[in-house]
C-alpha cells in the first residue's frame, strides 16, 4: 500500500460557506504538483456528494481519500459509512478542517487563505502516503473464566456462565455455602433476609461442574490479555502455580468495619450492626425494644442509605422470627428510603417503626431513651430503647484491593472507591468490553445489584465468546510495539492509563512489551515515551505527524507559527470558534493530534529544524480534564524540555508555549492564539545560517536520545503527589537534574554533529562549537566508551574522532 | 436515474436522494434550522419546506425528508411556499426570540414578533434537537436527551443530573445553532 498510493482530495464548498472565503481553484494550482486527483463539490457530505465520490473512487483506482471541509469529529463516519461498499477502509479517510481552521476564523484574503489551506492539505497528503496496510488480528478464546477478588458478585457470575456451558474458576475465602452466608454481613449488612435465595444460587455454583471453586491465594501477577489471561498464585511454599483462562472477571466487594460506638458507651446495651446480624445468627437477641439509629453522617449519604436499608430488612427478619422485639429505625431526613407502599403496609403490620430525624441536629443518646428532632413537627420526642445498634463503618476497598490493582486498569479514586480506567472514549473508539468489574467495591450497593453486576459480567464474557465462536473476535491492532528495538524498560506499563500494555512476570527481567489492543485507547503517551521508540500507533505514527508538519512548514512563511491542539479540549475549542463567529490572525496553523500526551519530544524539535518560528500547543485542563490522565502533563516536560535547550542554544525560550482550554472555552483559544502571536511578533525569525542550522539538528539529535527520553517519561513520578497535585520534592533540584542530562546530551549531540562533517581532534572540536576544551574532552572519552564516536588516528598529539556505529543519526 | 424538475431547471438524481439534498447540490439555497450534513433528516422545524407538483395537484412538503420522483415539478421560493416558511418563522421568533438565528431569518423574511410572544425567554435554544441527535447519532454516547413534553419540552440529562456518560467531547457545542448549549453545558456534563 505504501508505493502505490492513489490519493484523492475533495474540497467542499459547503454552500458558500467555505468557497466564498477560500479561492479553491487556486488551492487546486497550489497543489498541482503533489500528483493527487482533486475535486471541488458544492456538498461532499451530501447524498449526491458521496456518490460522485464513491464513482470517482471507482474511476481512479483511489486508495486514500482526504476531505477538505468541516470538523473531522462531527463528519468523518458519515464519510467512512458511505464509502465502505468502495473499499475505503476508516483509517483511509482523513479531513482537513477548511471551515473552521480556515475560512471561519480569518479575516484575510481568499487568495491568501487558499495558500494556508493548501498547506493544510499538503500535510494531510503527507500524512496519507505513509499509511500501511491494516490487518485486525483474530483471537482465540478458549479456557475458563477467571473470577477473582472473592466478591459475591462473582457467584452470580460463575452461576450465569454454567447456565450457558461456559467453565469458570472462582476464587473465594470461603469454600463451603454456608461460609459465604456466614460472612455474608462483613460486606453486605442486612442482607441475610436474602441467605434463602443465595444460599440456592451458591450450592448450584459451588455443586456445578464447570465451577472450580478455588481458595483464594495471593496474586504474584496477572499476565496476558483477552482470550489469554494467566494468573500467578503464591502458594504457602512460596512456589507459584499458574492458573490460566480466556477472561477476567473482578468482582470484588466492599468490607465493612465496627461501627464508632465507643462514644456512646452503654456496655453490652449498645452494638453496631454487624455484632448484632451475628447474634440474629445464632439467635441470641434479648428481648425488648431494639432501636437502630443510621448516625454517622461522616460515611456519607450513600453509606447512611445503605444502612437504613439494612436496619429495615434486620427489623423485618427480627419481626419474622418472633424474637419478642419491637424493632424502630431511625434514619435521617436527607437518606430517601427505596419502600414501596406494600413494605410500609408491612411494617404497620410488623410494628417496625420507621421514624426518620432532622440530621441538623444530632440525637442525644441518654440512657435507655434517645432524643431526636422530627422533621414532622420540628419538635424533641424520645424514643425507648433497650438494645441500641448502629451501622458499621464502611472499610476503604482499596487496600485490600492492592494486589489486584497492581495489575489490572483499576484505580482507587477520592475516598477509596475504585473505578475502572475513568479514560473518556467514543464509545466506538473501543471494541467489545473486556474489563468487567463488579461489586461494591466500584461503589456502595446492596446485594441485589451487585449480584446483577455479577451477571451483566458474565453475559460480557459470554458475548465475547460467543463472537470467538463466530470467528468475529478480532483485536483492533491500535498500538504495535517492535521488538527489535525494544529493550524492555517498562515504562510504557507504567504510565499506560487504559491497561493497554500487558504485564511482564516479575523477576523476568527487559522483556520486550506486548499490547492488549481490546483495552487500548489508543492515546499514544506510550509511543511518545518510549525511550527507544519502539512503539507506534498504528496509522498515527510519529513518522506521519513528522511528513505533515515537514509539508506544512515548507508551505509556510517565515513570520507564522504553527500549532499542536489535542483532539478533545483543543480541537473543539477552535472549532467552537469558528462556530462562534470569533476571528484570529491566519499566522497560525492547527495540527490536530489525539491528545498532547501522544506528541513525540521529536516533532517539537523537528519543527524548530524545518524553520518553524514559533510553536504553541493547547490542550485540555491538566489531570483532572485530560481524557487520557496524565496525557497533558507528561506534554508539559517534553516544553519545558524544549525550552532549556533553546536557550541553551542561545534562542529564546519564550518561541514555544502551551496553554490549556476546556471544550467550552474557545474566547480562551483565540486569546491564546493572539498572545502568542503577540509574543513571536515581537521576535525575528529562527536565524538561518549554518551555526544556528548545526544547533537546532543537536536540540533534534537531544531529543531522540534514549537517555533524554527516559528522563522525560519518569518525570512524572512525584512520589510526594498524595499531597496535593503537581506536590514535588525539591522542584529546584529535580530541575536541575533535568537541565544536567540535558546540557551534556546537546553537548555530545553537537559534538557528533561536527564530527559528521569532518574527523576532528578535541580542540578542534572545541573551536567549531565554541565551548571549552576540558568539557569536550571529558565527554569524549565517555562518548567513544559508549561507542558513539570512534578514534580514527593520533595526528600531532590528539586523538582524531570519527562518529561511531552505534549512533543512530536522525 | 431519476429526472425531475427544481425551479425550471432539469436535474437528475438516484433514489433514496431527498429533494433538499438535490437542490444543495445544484447551488439551490433552501433555509434550514433542524437539519445538518451529519444527521438522519429529522423534520422538526419544516423551515425546508418546498412546493411540489406531481402532476394533478401541489402540495407543500418539507425537502429534508421528501424523495425525489420522477416528473415532480418542485419550486423553492413559491409563493405558496414563502408564505408557510414565514409563518413558521413568526412562531419560532414567538417561541425563542433570543436566538441570533432565528433573529436573522425574521429579518430576511420581514417578520416581527407577534403579541403572543414569549416574554421572560433569556434561553436561545429552540429545540431543534441537533445536539440531542448528534449526541447519539455521531458520538454513540447519549449523553443527552428531550425532558418533557409540549411547552416544557426542554434539552436534558437522565434525572437532570451531570451525566456521567458525557465523553465531554463538545460535538453538541458544535453543532448547536443558536450557542445555548453553552449555557447548558455545565449542567450536563460531569468533568
Amino acid at each position: 500500500m505504501k508505493t502505490e498510493s492513489q490519493i484523492g482530495i475533495f474540497l467542499c464548498e459547503c454552500g458558500g460557506k467555505i468557497s466564498n472565503r477560500i479561492d479553491l481553484p487556486q488551492v487546486d494550482e497550489l497543489l498541482q504538483y503533489e500528483s493527487c486527483h482533486l475535486e471541488v463539490y458544492p456538498y461532499p457530505c451530501l447524498a449526491p456528494g458521496l456518490e460522485a465520490m464513491r464513482r470517482e473512487v471507482q474511476a481512479k483506482g483511489l486508495n486514500r481519500i482526504l476531505v477538505g471541509g468541516c470538523s473531522s469529529r462531527v463528519m468523518k463516519k458519515k464519510f467512512t459509512k458511505a464509502l465502505a461498499p468502495v473499499g475505503i477502509e476508516k483509517h483511509q479517510v482523513e479531513m482537513i478542517n477548511l471551515k473552521d481552521h480556515v475560512a471561519a476564523v480569518h479575516e484575510a484574503t481568499p487568495q491568501e487563505l487558499a495558500r494556508k489551506a493548501a498547506a493544510l492539505l499538503a500535510g494531510g497528503l503527507a500524512s496519507l502516503r505513509l499509511l500501511e496496510p491494516y490487518e485486525p488480528v483474530p483471537l482465540t478464546f478458549e479456557g475458563p473464566a477467571l473470577i477473582l477478588g472473592g466478591g459475591v458478585s462473582g457467584f452470580a457470575a460463575a452461576r450465569e456462565l454454567a447456565r450457558q456451558g461456559m467453565e469458570s474458576v472462582l476464587f473465594s475465602k470461603a469454600q463451603t455455602p454456608e461460609r459465604v452466608l456466614d460472612e455474608l454481613h462483613w460486606t453486605f449488612p442486612g442482607c441475610r433476609i436474602f441467605c434463602g435465595d443465595l444460599g440456592e444460587l451458591l450450592r448450584e455454583v459451588f455443586t456445578s461442574p464447570l465451577v472450580r471453586v478455588m481458595p483464594d491465594q495471593p496474586i504474584e501477577y496477572i499476565i496476558g490479555g483477552v482470550g489469554d489471561y494467566r494468573v500467578g498464585l503464591k502458594q504457602s511454599d512460596n512456589s507459584v502455580t499458574e492458573v490460566a483462562g480466556a477472561a477476567i472477571i473482578t468482582a470484588l466487594d466492599r468490607e465493612f468495619g465496627p461501627g464508632n460506638i465507643a462514644y456512646i458507651g452503654g456496655g453490652e446495651r449498645v452494638c453496631d450492626l454487624l455484632d448484632f446480624e451475628e447474634k440474629i445468627g445464632a439467635g441470641d437477641i434479648s428481648p425488648g425494644k431494639v432501636v437502630f439509629w443510621v448516625n454517622s453522617p461522616q460515611h456519607g449519604q450513600a453509606a447512611q442509605e445503605l444502612a437504613a436499608v439494612a436496619a429495615w430488612r434486620d427489623s423485618l427478619l427480627l419481626a419474622r422470627g418472633h424474637f419478642q422485639v419491637s424493632p424502630t429505625v431511625l434514619y435521617p431526613a436527607n437518606a430517601v428510603l427505596p419502600l414501596t407502599g406494600a413494605d410500609l403496609m408491612e411494617a404497620r403490620a410488623q410494628g417496625i417503626g420507621l421514624q426518620s430525624y432532622v440530621p441538623e441536629v444530632h440525637p442525644v443518646v441518654q440512657s435507655g431513651f434517645l432524643s431526636f428532632v422530627s422533621p414532622a413537627d420540628n419538635l424533641e420526642h424520645e424514643v425507648e430503647w433497650d438494645t441500641l445498634v448502629v451501622p458499621g463503618a464502611p472499610a476503604e476497598p482499596a487496600a485490600k484491593a492492592q494486589e489486584l490493582i497492581r495489575w489490572l486498569p483499576i484505580y482507587p479514586e477520592n475516598g477509596g472507591r475504585l473505578q475502572k480506567s475513568h479514560i473518556k472514549f467514543w464509545p466506538d473508539q473501543i471494541p467489545d468490553e473486556s474489563l468487567f468489574f463488579t461489586g461494591s467495591a466500584g461503589g456502595i450497593c446492596d446485594l441485589n445489584e451487585v449480584l446483577q453486576q455479577g451477571k451483566k459480567a458474565a453475559r460480557g464474557v459470554l458475548h465475547l465468546r460467543e463472537k470467538a465462536l463466530q470467528g468475529r473476535l478480532v483485536s483492533p491492532v491500535v498500538v504495535h510495539v517492535d521488538k527489535d528495538l525494544c529493550e524492555g524498560c517498562g515504562l510504557c506499563t507504567e504510565i499506560c492509563p487504559c491497561g493497554g500494555i500487558e504485564h511482564v512476570k516479575p523477576g523476568s527481567g527487559p522483556v520486550p512489551r506486548e499490547t492488549d489492543n481490546h483495552l487500548c485507547s489508543g492515546g499514544g503517551t506510550c509511543a511518545a515515551t518510549c525511550p527507544h521508540e519502539a512503539i507506534k500507533v498504528v496509522n498515527n505514527t510519529a513518522q506521519q505527524l513528522e511528513a505533515r508538519v515537514k509539508a506544512i512548514l515548507a508551505r509556510m512563511e517565515d513570520h507564522e507559527i504553527l500549532s499542536f491542539i489535542c483532539g478533545w479540549g483543543g480541537a473543539a475549542s477552535a472549532e467552537q470558534a469558528a462556530v462562534k463567529g470569533l476571528t484570529y490572525p491566519s499566522g497560525i496553523y492547527l495540527v490536530p493530534v489525539n491528545c498532547l500526551g501522544s506528541l513525540d519530544p521529536s516533532i517539537l524539535s523537528m519543527a524548530f529544524l524545518n524553520g518553524a518560528k514559533g510553536i504553541m500547543l493547547a490542550g485540555c485542563t491538566p489531570t483532572h480534564s485530560c481524557h487520557y490522565h496524565y496525557g497533558v502533563d507528561h506534554c508539559w516536560y517534553r516544553v519545558s524540555a524544549m525550552k532549556k535547550l533553546l536557550s541553551l542554544a542561545g534562542l529564546e525560550r519564550r518561541r514555544i508555549a502551551m496553554g490549556y482550554v476546556e471544550v467550552n472555552e474557545p474566547e480562551a483559544f483565540v486569546r491564546m492564539v493572539e498572545s502568542h502571536l503577540d509574543t513571536l511578533g515581537k521576535l525575528p525569525p529562527l536565524p538561518q545560517d549554518d551555526k544556528t542550522k548545526a544547533r537546532l539538528w543537536a536540540i533534534h539529535a537531544t531529543m531522540h536520545h534514549p537517555r533524554v527520553r527516559w528522563v522525560l517519561g519518569t518525570s512524572l513520578r512525584r512520589p510526594n503527589e498524595k499531597e496535593f497535585p503537581g506536590s514535588q520534592s525539591n522542584a529546584v533540584e529535580t530541575d536541575e537534574i533535568m537541565l544536567e542530562v540535558l546540557k551534556e546530551e546537546f553537548l555530545a549531540a553537537k559534538i557528533l554533529k561536527a564530527l559528521s562533517e569532518q574527523p576532528l581532534n578535541p580542540p578542534g572540536i572545541a573551536k567549531v562549537i565554541e565551548e571549552k576544551v576540558e568539557l569536550v574532552s571529558s565527554l569524549l572519552t565517555d562518548m567513544a566508551k559508549e561507542g558513539r564516536i570512534t578514534l580514527k588516528c593520533w595526528e600531532g598529539g590528539y586523538p582524531t574522532y570519527v562518529p561511531g556505529k552505534a549512533q543512530r543519526l536522525h | 436515474m431519476i429526472t425531475f424538475n427544481i425551479n425550471g431547471k432539469k436535474v437528475q438524481g438516484q433514489e433514496g436522494w431527498t429533494i433538499l439534498e438535490v437542490a444543495r447540490w445544484h447551488g439551490i439555497d433552501i433555509p434550514t434550522l433542524c437539519h445538518h450534513e451529519a444527521l438522519e433528516p429529522y423534520g422538526a422545524c419544516r423551515l425546508c419546506v418546498v412546493e411540489v407538483d406531481e402532476g394533478k395537484r401541489s402540495r407543500v412538503v418539507i425537502s429534508c425528508m421528501y424523495p425525489i420522483r420522477s416528473g415532480i415539478k418542485v419550486q423553492t421560493d413559491a409563493p405558496r411556499v414563502a408564505n408557510v416558511r414565514r409563518w413558521i418563522v413568526q412562531l419560532l421568533l414567538d417561541e425563542s426570540p433570543g436566538a441570533p438565528q432565528i433573529q436573522e431569518l425574521a429579518k430576511t423574511f420581514g417578520v416581527t414578533p407577534s403579541r403572543f410572544k414569549k416574554t421572560e425567554v433569556d434561553f436561545a435554544c429552540h429545540l431543534c434537537g441537533l445536539c440531542v441527535r448528534t449526541c447519539q447519532e455521531v458520538v454513540g454516547a447519549q449523553a443527552l436527551t428531550f425532558g418533557n413534553r409540549g411547552l416544557r419540552k426542554e434539552i436534558a440529562t437522565p434525572y437532570h443530573q451531570r451525566s456521567t456518560d458525557c465523553i465531554r467531547c463538545g460535538t453538541c457545542l458544535y453543532v448547536c445553532p443558536t450557542g445555548a448549549m453553552e449555557q447548558l453545558f455545565p449542567q450536563v456534563s460531569a468533568p
